[in-house]
């Protein structure tokens, strides 16, 4: 399959008073036509920072794009021209943000504002537009009769909808996804799941999907990028991360979040935080936290590489080449979940 | 039964508004044994948090009975409630507004101590703050900090060492770990797990999160709109789930497994309003199995044996039709 999407090297930093916070440190990530991509980590990972520059949407000040390249239909996008990347966002690309209650205007009746983004971008007339916003709606499961309401008339759930409609009303060919379901409650949220997944087989989409629930991630997507401290620490498709982690952060991540099927009455969580995003340790980023670390993983920065034996599973890790590997990383990775 | 610690009894608690009354918990009834966990779960909107606030008495009840230690907490005074204030305490769910920006961390931490008059000179309480936090696992360095130069997880262990600096017999947490990230999650809840047995504490566990509940509490109460609609054991509640809504609730939590698609019980529409309720059960207009007789009268909470509580008209039937099907 072709790469749809294709960020190399990307680099992103805030400028603060006499401070530099590494966001995005080098990341490279592909999405490829019909995909759906998770991209998972805490808070402060720099999965957020990764979305907005896509469409170069980071605040700058502080923010700036320090380096790298982001393809798109083999265009860079860091590269082109301003009106042109216009044409690419809410048309081609477009994003769905966490919380539906700010995303969208208090003022202006929520057709109103699905029908704005389908004249913007198509050449048809406020009649047509308004039709096709219509049908949006009624696609995303509210009635069309409820297109002159306000906002503030819609609980929770149903202005994701609305959200969705809008992204989705000039048929995009990647969506990015900023945790769409983290603000709702978990019987809505496997409503609005399972209306992403309907509309992503319905129109073909690729999907970048951000979010820190690995359970999310299992449900909507092909494969996942696990991001630790503005890096992916390791990616794969998903059974191949799900069944067989490898990454010590990984392996740690799925330790600490109970489950329904979990027997066990104690969590492993990982010890310590994620470092000061100002001052990154001279090796891996995680070689702080992690138990199975060695010398050379606080002095030197691993590289990515691809775990044997399997297709797409990569790694950013030492663990997998030393010559006297260690037993117990050895052990877990071998057992799986 | 003696060694209940809580009882709740026939508990009410309206709000007038403008459209009418909101009937925010109505008509609860349950208790929590010394030393045990009881999970509150239920989605935004159902009472939970509201159940918590009148237990603490920062809500005076509409009509019922909350019986800590056999003590009436909806009948007792100023000076009363100042002494059980003693005995139960509250982790909040937010750990960026729960703690006074201007107060460092070893204040936060004694101001209970100075409050309750527990500590009679500067060295107990300086000592006493420093045992707390190392029990909590915050380093001694961070007494002199303030708030904002912590980050959420260590906030919230300044908020757990508040909690237990009277030495409470009950805690209240409400939502406690539902700010954090995963990793960070998953440490507090291992350290309120330790607290629990080092001090023989009792906790009402307030959150919307069922995976937690199930790893946390021994006993699980599900509500929904205002009241109880199923209680049980935690591992029967699982194993054994009886009502609609607590089967919909469950099948909802993306299991983070693959080869493992959701097998979702279709929900659709979403809570109704909790203004004026009509009599009836008032989950019927969203659930899958509900009959013409759901509507109209109130169902009450049935026994099914080993104390596995559950309201709905129609769990009998629906537990044999599905014993039927496995067959």
């Amino acid at each position: 399959m072709e790469n749809l999407l294709e960020i190399k090297n990307l680099t992103v930093e805030y400028h603060t008073q006499g401070e530099i916070v590494h966001a995005v440190n080098g990341l490279s990530l592909n999405l490829r036509q019909g995909e759906s991509l998770g991209l998972v980590g805490e808070t402060g990972a720099g999965k957020t920072t990764t979305a907005l520059s896509i469409l170069q949407l980071v605040a700058d000040p502080p923010g700036k794009i320090m380096g790298g390249e982001i393809f798109f239909d083999g265009v860079d996008l860091l590269k082109t021209k301003k009106s042109l990347l216009r044409s690419v966002r809410g048309n081609k690309i477009s994003m769905i943000f966490q919380d539906p209650m700010t995303s969208l205007n208090p003022v202006y009746s929520v057709g109103f504002q699905i029908a704005e983004v389908i004249q913007l971008h198509e050449n048809c007339s406020k009649e047509e537009a308004r039709r096709k916003a219509e049908e949006m709606l009624e696609m995303v499961g509210i009635p069309k009769e409820r297109y002159e309401e306000y906002p503030h008339q819609f609980s929770g759930g149903m202005k994701q909808r609305v959200v969705i409609a809008m992204s989705v009303a000039c048929s995009p060919q990647i969506i990015l996804a900023d945790e769409p379901t983290t603000a709702l409650d978990v019987t809505i949220q496997a409503q609005v799941l399972e209306l992403m997944n309907d509309l992503k087989e319905k129109l073909h989409t690729s999907l970048l999907l951000i979010t820190h629930d690995l359970g999310v991630v299992a449900q909507v997507c092909d494969r996942v990028a696990i991001m630790y401290s503005g890096e992916i620490v390791e990616q794969g498709t998903i059974p191949e991360v799900f069944d067989h982690p490898a990454h010590p952060y990984t392996i740690g991540l799925f330790g600490s979040i109970p489950t329904l099927s979990m027997e066990s009455t104690k969590l492993t969580p990982i010890e310590g935080q994620m470092p000061d995003p100002t001052e990154l340790p001279a090796g891996c980023n995680f070689s702080p936290r992690c138990p199975y670390a060695r010398a050379e993983c606080h002095s030197k920065k691993p590289g990515v590489t691809r775990i044997p034996g399997e297709a797409t599973h990569e790694l950013r890790c030492f663990a997998l080449g030393w010559e006297q590997p260690d037993e117990t990383l050895m052990e877990v990775i071998k057992r799986g979940r | 039964m003696a060694d209940n610690i809580l009882e709740v009894k026939h508990l009410k608690k309206y709000f007038k508004t403008n459209r009418g009354t909101l009937h925010a918990v109505d008509d609860v009834n349950f208790s929590i044994r010394k030393g045990e966990t009881l999970g509150l779960v239920g989605e935004s909107g159902c009472g939970k948090s509201t159940i918590g606030r009148l237990i603490l008495g920062l809500h005076s009840a509409t009509s019922g009975e909350i019986l800590f230690n056999g003590q009436d907490i909806c009948k007792a005074d100023a000076q009363q409630m100042h002494d059980l204030r003693r005995q139960m305490q509250i982790i909040f769910q937010d750990p960026f507004s729960s703690l006074n920006p201007r107060m460092s961390i070893s204040e936060i931490i004694g101001e209970p101590l100075i409050i309750h008059k527990m500590v009679s000179s500067r060295a107990e309480l300086d000592k006493r703050v420093l045992e707390l936090m190392d029990v909590v696992g915050l380093s001694q360095r961070l007494e002199n900090s303030y708030p904002h130069e912590l980050d959420g997880g260590r906030r919230q262990r300044v908020g757990i060492a508040r909690a237990l600096s009277l030495t409470p017999q009950f805690i209240m947490c409400d939502e406690p770990v539902s700010s954090l990230d995963v990793s960070i999650q998953a440490q507090v809840l291992n350290l309120l797990k330790d607290l629990q047995a080092e001090f023989g504490l009792t906790y009402l566990f307030i959150t919307h999160d069922l995976s937690v509940v199930k790893y946390f509490s021994d006993k699980i109460a599900v509500m929904y709109l205002g009241q109880l609609v199923e209680t049980s054991a935690s591992d029967e509640l699982f194993r054994n789930t009886l009502h609609p809504y607590s089967q919909a609730l469950l099948s909802a939590i993306p299991e983070p497994r693959a080869h493992h698609k959701m097998q979702r019980v279709k929900l659709t529409g979403e809570l109704t309003s909790p203004i004026n309720p009509e009599p009836g059960c008032r989950f019927a207009k969203r659930c899958l199995y509900a009959a013409p007789y759901c509507t109209g009268q109130d169902p009450t909470l049935q026994d099914f044996g080993d104390n596995h509580f559950c309201a709905c008209f129609r769990a009998e039937e629906l537990r044999k039709e599905a014993a039927g099907i496995e067959e």
